[in-house]
């Protein structure tokens, strides 16, 4: 939205040559920091959480060749499916790249010893097979013995390896607790060849098994994909979503209630202030008070009145209208809590309205005003046939404003009902992220929010435009 | 003559009748109108003057009912010591003012030129240009900071005072642009010209002339910048985990806080809003009257 049609056209030297219009590129400087930082800050992060609502990265695991990251894709297996293990294969990683992951590890040995003829043998052996005796200074083992195989029918002697895998050439054999040295240590990563059914074909490869869940030697499921594919499996989620009706019908309740409310009380507002007394400025700077309060501050205010013990059950009993306080804000009064949070949004945004609505009315020309009660109009007819008709720009901005910042409900409501009883979109976006720390679902919320808003402020956007098509 | 005087004086007293009730009527009016205005500013006013009664008393107080309000219950600082002196109200306060003034420097310093841009230069692309801020300024940029949440991740920069800011900068940047830039349209692009008429620099007039004209409003832009910042919570929530600002350390502990805690919470964070808005009431149509043309 921020980099459409900028016409970075020229270079400082361009307009050297006369035949062109020279262009000024001062301006299109002066606002490339902005716009840069709106790129990165606002379209970006909007894409992205786009890319998260609809778009699983694991969705598919691509099987290889051989057993190794780079090797020839030999088809893929989305995630989820059951999968039988053919074979095994232990390859050589960086053991940063495992932290913390799932991955099935073998650790081998580089030794040196003696075989049973006497002879000298280096080669690679796995840690299975040595038990380590003594470690050097950095606590790497450097001394160990051959573990005794158990067993009547098992080869007595230990093989060892030219390399840190079990297929690779044999150099020599150990005997049971034979002495050796070690050299040098090497993680492994188990690599499975696995089998697995997609869409009615047999696919097989092999694949690391930190994308495994292995069930036992010859069975297993795919864990996680490395493949990103479109799904549409978030926004169903957030569509069936036992919160999902509830938030997206508060809100829009919330929205009905609130905005014709606010506008009333601004334009009457707005009429004081027009009322030219001897207090205007007084009457201005107190209404525009709330303009500034933080929606959490405003929560927290309005539940000081509505609490048990607050101050609505005080001034009701001090009438003798009630005769011991009443729960409000509890799950069993849910009309309380909207009745609450409606009171608290309109004294905290109306200001906003009033303070457009005014420099609307300043818009208009006094003498309309003053001749229009010359000849007799009553208070509400000018309202009704002179001002309302020459607001209607201001009212139609002020109301988008209100609808988009009306989705965007959070923190009242969180003050008011906890974010339990009473739900709203924006708290639903929070609590998948913070509570349920449901990234994917979090963007659909967002994305759903971000959605209506941009359907409201291309309208908006419209507006504007034929408005100062209309001033021109 | 003497019936046209007796017919002129009757005139008279019939205009004095009439112009006597059209200024009982305007009084009427007038009164009427004041009326309404008071009505209205107690209905401001009334909240805040219960919410300071219950942070600017005792602990016991605020858990007594019936609720009185100041001057007719105690007046004492108790309840906001115990609020200030509970777990991360301090660290928190001093992430939001950090916040706050990063986020102020660089909205400020980004938006200044681009101010002076759409307001001193016609160029192809400054209606596009200011249509998208104006679209920007009405989305709501807070709910991005999911997505942002993730790429911080990845970045390593997640729970950091700077990442917030900069989120919180991306959120108050298109205001900053459009007030600075009303701010630098009501000074006549004359007095540049004429200060060059007079031996200056383009660089020398807007120095010595533009900027001691702009530096008030553009000081009232930046200081409604830093009640944005300051009062911003979903953002702050989202973004942070430790280093939690006072607006988010107040929202996650509010479920298992008393009431004494929470009314001196809304109180403390509402107080500084409500002077910056009084320090800058002479620029509100600038920032806010903005919007709608």
């Amino acid at each position: 939205m921020t980099s459409e049609s900028v016409p970075r056209t020229t270079e400082p030297a361009a307009p050297a040559r006369q035949r062109r219009q020279r262009v000024n590129w001062a301006p299109y400087l002066l606002i490339l920091p902005s716009l840069l930082y709106l790129a990165i800050f606002f379209a970006l992060p909007m894409v992205r959480a786009i890319r998260l609502a609809v778009w699983d990265d694991g969705a598919l695991l691509t099987l290889r060749d051989e057993a190794a990251a780079g090797s020839r894709s030999a088809g893929s297996l989305p995630q989820g499916t059951q999968i039988a293990l053919l074979d095994r294969q232990g390859i050589v990683v960086a053991p940063d790249e495992l932290a913390g992951g799932t991955a099935l590890t073998e650790t081998w040995l580089r030794v040196a010893a003696a075989d049973p003829n006497g002879q000298q043998v280096t080669g690679w052996v796995s840690d299975s097979r040595i038990r380590v005796r003594a470690t050097d200074a950095q606590g790497a083992p450097s001394e160990g013995t051959v573990r005794p195989k158990l067993g009547a029918t098992a080869d007595p002697l230990t093989s060892v390896y030219a390399e840190p895998n079990e297929r690779s050439a044999v150099t020599g054999s150990l005997a049971n607790s034979a002495v050796v040295s070690i050299q040098e240590q090497a993680m492994l990563e188990v690599w499975f060849r696995i089998e697995g059914q997609n869409e009615g074909q047999t696919v097989a490869g092999w694949a690391p098994s930190r994308a495994l869940q292995v069930y036992d030697e010859t069975s297993g499921r795919i864990d996680a994909g490395d493949t990103g594919q479109f799904t549409t499996a978030y926004i169903e989620k957030m569509l069936n979503d036992r919160f999902f009706k509830p938030a997206l019908g508060t809100t829009l309740l919330l929205m009905v209630i609130i905005i014709p409310v606010q506008f009333i009380l601004a334009i009457i507002m707005a009429l004081v202030i027009q009322a030219r007394l001897k207090f205007s400025t007084v009457f201005l700077a107190i209404f525009a008070i709330p303009l500034a309060a933080s929606d959490l501050a405003v929560g927290i205010v309005f539940s000081s009145i509505f609490t048990q013990n607050g101050y609505l059950n005080s001034i009701l009993q001090a009438l003798g209208l009630i005769s011991s306080a009443q729960p409000y804000l509890t799950a069993d009064t849910r009309h309380w809590i909207i009745i609450a949070i409606w009171l608290a949004e309109v004294w905290r945004a109306t200001a906003i309205v009033m303070i457009i609505v005014v420099s609307g009315l300043q818009a208009i020309s006094q003498e309309v005003l003053e001749a229009a009660e010359v000849f007799g109009a009553s208070l509400w007819q000018r309202v009704r046939h002179v001002i309302l008709p020459m607001l209607k720009p201001s009212l139609q901005v002020a109301l988008i404003l209100r609808t988009i910042l009306a989705l965007q409900v959070f923190a009242v409501v969180i003050a008011l009902s906890g974010g339990e009883v009473v739900t709203v979109l924006a708290n639903e976006t929070y609590r998948q992220y913070y509570d349920l720390r449901n990234m994917n679902l979090a963007a659909a919320y967002a994305g759903f929010i971000l959605v209506i808003s941009m359907i409201t402020a291309v309208i908006y956007l419209r507006m504007v435009r034929t408005q100062e098509e209309a001033g021109q | 003559m003497t019936t046209a005087d007796t017919s002129g004086a009757l005139i008279s007293a019939e205009m004095a009748a009439v112009r006597a009730k059209a200024r009982r009527r305007m009084m009427m009016g007038r009164a009427f109108t004041y009326l309404v205005g008071i009505v209205l500013c107690l209905w401001v006013l009334v909240p805040i003057w219960f919410i300071a009664s219950m942070a600017l008393t005792t602990p016991e107080v605020v858990r007594s009912y019936p609720k009185g309000v100041l001057p007719f219950i105690p007046f004492s600082f108790e309840t906001m010591k115990f609020f200030l002196g509970s777990f991360g109200i301090v660290p928190g306060l001093i992430n939001s003012v950090i916040v706050a003034v990063i986020t102020l420097t660089l909205s400020t310093l980004i938006a200044a030129p681009a101010g002076y841009a759409i307001s001193r230069y016609i160029f192809r692309g400054r209606d596009a240009f200011r249509l998208s801020i104006l679209a920007v300024r009405a989305f709501p940029v807070v709910i991005l900071s999911i997505p942002l949440a993730v790429t911080f991740i990845s970045l390593g920069i997640f729970d950091k005072v700077y990442s917030l800011a900069l989120m919180h900068t991306a959120l108050t940047l298109p205001t900053t642009i459009l007030v600075i830039g009303s701010v630098f349209a009501s000074i006549p692009y004359e007095l540049e010209e004429a200060a060059q008429v007079f031996g200056c620099t383009p660089v020398q007039a807007f120095r010595r002339v533009v900027l001691p004209l702009v530096l008030p409003g553009i000081a009232a832009a930046a200081v409604f910048t830093f009640v944005m910042s300051w009062n911003e919570v979903f953002a702050a929530t989202v973004l942070t985990v430790q280093n939690r600002t006072l607006p988010a350390q107040v929202l996650v502990s509010l479920q298992l806080s008393g009431e004494p805690y929470r009314f001196a919470g809304g109180f403390f964070m509402l107080v500084p809003s409500v002077i910056f808005i009084f320090a800058i009431r002479k620029y509100l149509f600038n920032m806010w009257g903005q919007i709608s043309k």
